[in-house]
């Protein structure tokens, strides 16, 4: 091995540590036992037996449960509204002033069956008037996302709530609409369009 | 059976098995080499073991020639110096550019309007390019580079292949580049620890075994019989981490809530499995090295060591508490993170008794105070740690800064305090240049640690007030948000510290390198130049 240069920093430096073999002190076991038996406690007092199906790859689907099959099972549109329409018009249906008009006491909601049932299919894009002051509406529309079904059984659910007390609508209803207004594509361009409605 | 008989029996045998374990380790039960103890001491050597600090340990006897022990320690530097200088490079880079991501961040949370106009400078990506540039770049390059450092030092032997560990540095950083590139423009796997894009990943893999190739190789043509603690650490961590990385990040196998399950089980253990025992086995390398005197207790090493390597583990559970995962699977690594606290208290212990009357070192070394910094915060934040699994405490401290906090006491306070130690001790051995400026050295120390108190005080206040206004059901959400705004201030006034005191390192550091080499001289004081050891 041919010579090398050993650098000063190599040669003051302590030699490489080693270990020595003290005895562990007694404190360290206790502390040892101690928290055995806090694990054997904590176990004995945990609640463990969820159903072992839990962390496998279970889709939405399975997660979200078995729909409703049969026509006419109940829907639930109070949930409906939670997810779809109360980011907007919030949870107490007052909407947000000057932004997005309110649902409760709207003449839109509880007036004629046909024009909500529009409203919700087709959406809104132009000015409307709710309750005397005007929105610029930006309505999406919903007729591909949500069944006659589901929209039937939110708008009943809107037309009952915040003081609301107007007729429930079936998906009878909705289906017969959604067939009479279904060459459109585009949203209504604001209050005026919509009061033309039949 | 039920499940509760299964987990509790099984946490009950695999406790007896890993104390039993550990026993017959103690016992030598297990191994066929002699007195291990005695094969370290280098003839004339023993009796040096109390050298203080302040007087330079003699690798020369009496009679001027020079002890086997220094020669074996030259010639491993000397295999060593080219590698563990590149990395130590790279390391210095990806801590700048750390830096500078993870202050942006912070400052955005209370400033969000600042740097809008790009968007690789928004919120969700540079707080991403911080996380993989600390957890990539930073950390496991002056990890690595450390490791190949001190690995043959123990071993008494020379590096071997040291050109493949260039090489899988190279790739390492090349993929580290891609993928932060990436992060940048937007593409992400989507996982926390995980973002970098599992195509850039196989560079990591094929980087990360090359460098761990010549460290095996090293390890097979060691002259030692009994391989000193740092060694089992280092030596474990280039087994774990492939295996947490391969696993975590192969495509198509994990989906849904296995997929968290996964996420945690990669994110904990990597900082458990990898960061954790590369800067515990630095700091069981040169505390007892920077103040002469043997770790104290070998018995505490192996609980210390086995304790980590059996709990840990299990751990990553607790992030999930309150998820759609088993309970039995969170309940587990709740008991398990509580059972960390044995293996934590076994290496304070240690390093407190074998530090228990040298404390005057400290005064001496700046590397010894980040070294001994750097310990105290990995008592603190895994003890701290551990109380967070709990479910009583985790209810208030999830989703909040709280974490936050916790995760830089860790791999600031302990891991990257740790290696600053490290580097300080190192890159003289490596170039034969002493650190130009000794008091820098100090500078920095205070920068960072006044920088990392600031930074934990107020994100452990603010984020535990956060939790507790979102558990209000009387106040609403933005209040919990608004309330925190004092307290990211307050961090990024700390991160800045931090941040500044990166600075300081790496232009000392680069002024280290352009300086002129001192001749060596053998009877050179280093008092005059105290940062140096």
């Amino acid at each position: 091995m041919s010579k090398r240069e050993i650098l000063p920093q190599q040669r003051r430096e302590n030699p490489d540590p080693e270990e020595r073999r003290t005895p562990i002190p007694w404190l360290v076991l206790a502390l040892a036992a101690v928290l055995a038996a806090f694990g054997v406690d904590y176990i004995s007092h945990s609640d463990v037996n969820t159903p072992p199906a839990w962390g496998d790859g279970r889709s939405l689907a399975e997660l979200v449960g078995d729909k409703p099959a049969a026509a006419g099972a109940r829907i639930d549109g109070g949930a409906i509204f939670t997810s779809m329409c109360a980011a907007c018009h919030q949870a107490t249906g007052q909407g947000l002033p000057g932004v997005f008009p309110p649902l409760a006491g709207s003449e839109w909601v509880v007036g004629k069956p046909d024009t909500a049932i529009a409203i919700l299919l087709h959406g809104i894009n132009g000015a409307i008037e709710v309750k005397g002051k005007v929105y610029q509406g930006a309505m999406p529309a919903f007729g591909a996302t949500l069944g006659d079904g589901e929209i039937a059984a939110v708008l009943t659910h809107i037309r009952s709530q915040w003081g609301n007390a107007a007729a429930a609508i079936s998906a009878e209803t909705v289906a017969a609409t959604r067939a009479r207004l279904a060459q459109r594509s585009e949203p209504y361009a604001g209050g005026e369009e919509l009061a033309k409605l039949p | 059976m039920n499940t509760l008989s299964i987990l509790m029996s099984a946490f009950v045998l695999s406790l007896v098995g890993l104390g039993f374990f550990i026993w017959s380790q103690r016992s030598r039960l297990l191994s066929h080499d002699g007195d291990g103890s005695a094969v370290i001491f280098a003839t004339g050597e023993i009796g040096h073991a109390e050298t203080t600090a302040l007087q330079p340990a003699s690798g020369t006897d009496a009679d001027g020639i020079d002890s086997q022990e220094l020669l074996d320690r030259v010639a491993a530097d000397a295999s060593t110096a080219p590698v563990v200088f590149f990395f130590y490079c790279c390391a210095f880079v990806w801590l700048l550019v750390a830096s500078a991501a993870g202050l942006t961040a912070s400052i955005k949370l209370h400033a969000p309007d600042w740097l809008v106009s790009e968007a690789w400078l928004s919120f969700g990506r540079i707080r991403t390019i911080h996380l993989n540039a600390v957890a990539y770049g930073w950390a496991p390059m002056a990890g690595l580079g450390t490791a190949l450092f001190i690995i043959p030092r123990l071993l008494k032997t020379e590096l071997v292949g040291g050109r493949y560990a260039l090489l899988g540095g190279a790739l390492w950083n090349a993929a580290l580049v891609a993928g932060l590139g990436s992060l940048a423009y937007g593409v992400s796997d989507g996982l926390e620890w995980l973002e970098i894009p599992w195509q850039i990943d196989i560079l990591f893999v094929a980087g990360g075994a090359l460098v761990g190739l010549p460290l095996i190789l090293t390890l097979l043509r060691r002259k030692v019989a009994h391989l000193y603690v740092s060694v089992w650490y280092m030596g474990c961590a280039l087994f774990w981490f492939p295996v947490l990385f391969l696993v975590a990040n192969f495509p198509g196998i994990h989906r849904g809530v296995e997929a968290a399950t996964m996420n945690w089980w990669f994110g904990h253990n990597v900082l458990g499995l990898f960061y954790t025992p590369l800067a515990l086995a630095s700091i069981y390398y040169f505390l007892p090295k920077l103040i002469g005197r043997p770790i104290q207790s070998y018995n505490l090493s192996l609980i210390g060591f086995w304790g980590l390597a059996f709990f840990y583990g299990q751990v990553g559970g607790h992030h999930l508490i309150g998820g759609p995962v088993p309970s039995w699977l969170v309940t587990l690594s709740i008991v398990q993170s509580m059972m960390m606290i044995l293996p934590v208290v076994a290496f304070t212990v240690n390093q407190h008794l074998t530090l228990k009357g040298h404390l005057s070192a400290l005064r001496h070394s700046p590397t010894l105070q980040f070294i001994c910094l750097g310990g105290l915060m990995y008592t603190a934040s895994s003890v701290q740690g551990s109380f967070e699994a709990l479910r009583s405490v985790n209810v208030i401290t999830h989703f909040t800064h709280y974490t936050v906090a916790h995760a830089h006491l860790g791999l600031y306070g302990f891991v990257t305090l740790t290696f600053f130690g490290a580097i300080y001790f190192v890159v003289p051995r490596i170039t034969g240049r002493d650190w130009p400026w000794p008091r820098l050295i100090s500078v920095h120390f205070w920068l960072a640690a006044i920088g990392i108190a600031i930074y934990f005080i107020s994100l452990t206040i603010g984020g535990w007030l956060q939790g507790s206004a979102m558990l209000d059901e009387s106040r609403g959400f933005m209040e919990s948000v608004q309330l925190t705004l004092p307290y990211l201030k307050a961090r990024s006034i700390g991160g800045g510290l931090m941040a500044l005191s990166h600075v300081v390192f790496a232009a000392h550091f680069v002024r280290l390198l352009i300086g002129v080499r001192q001749v060596a001289q053998p009877n050179s004081t280093y008092l005059a130049a105290p940062g140096a050891l």
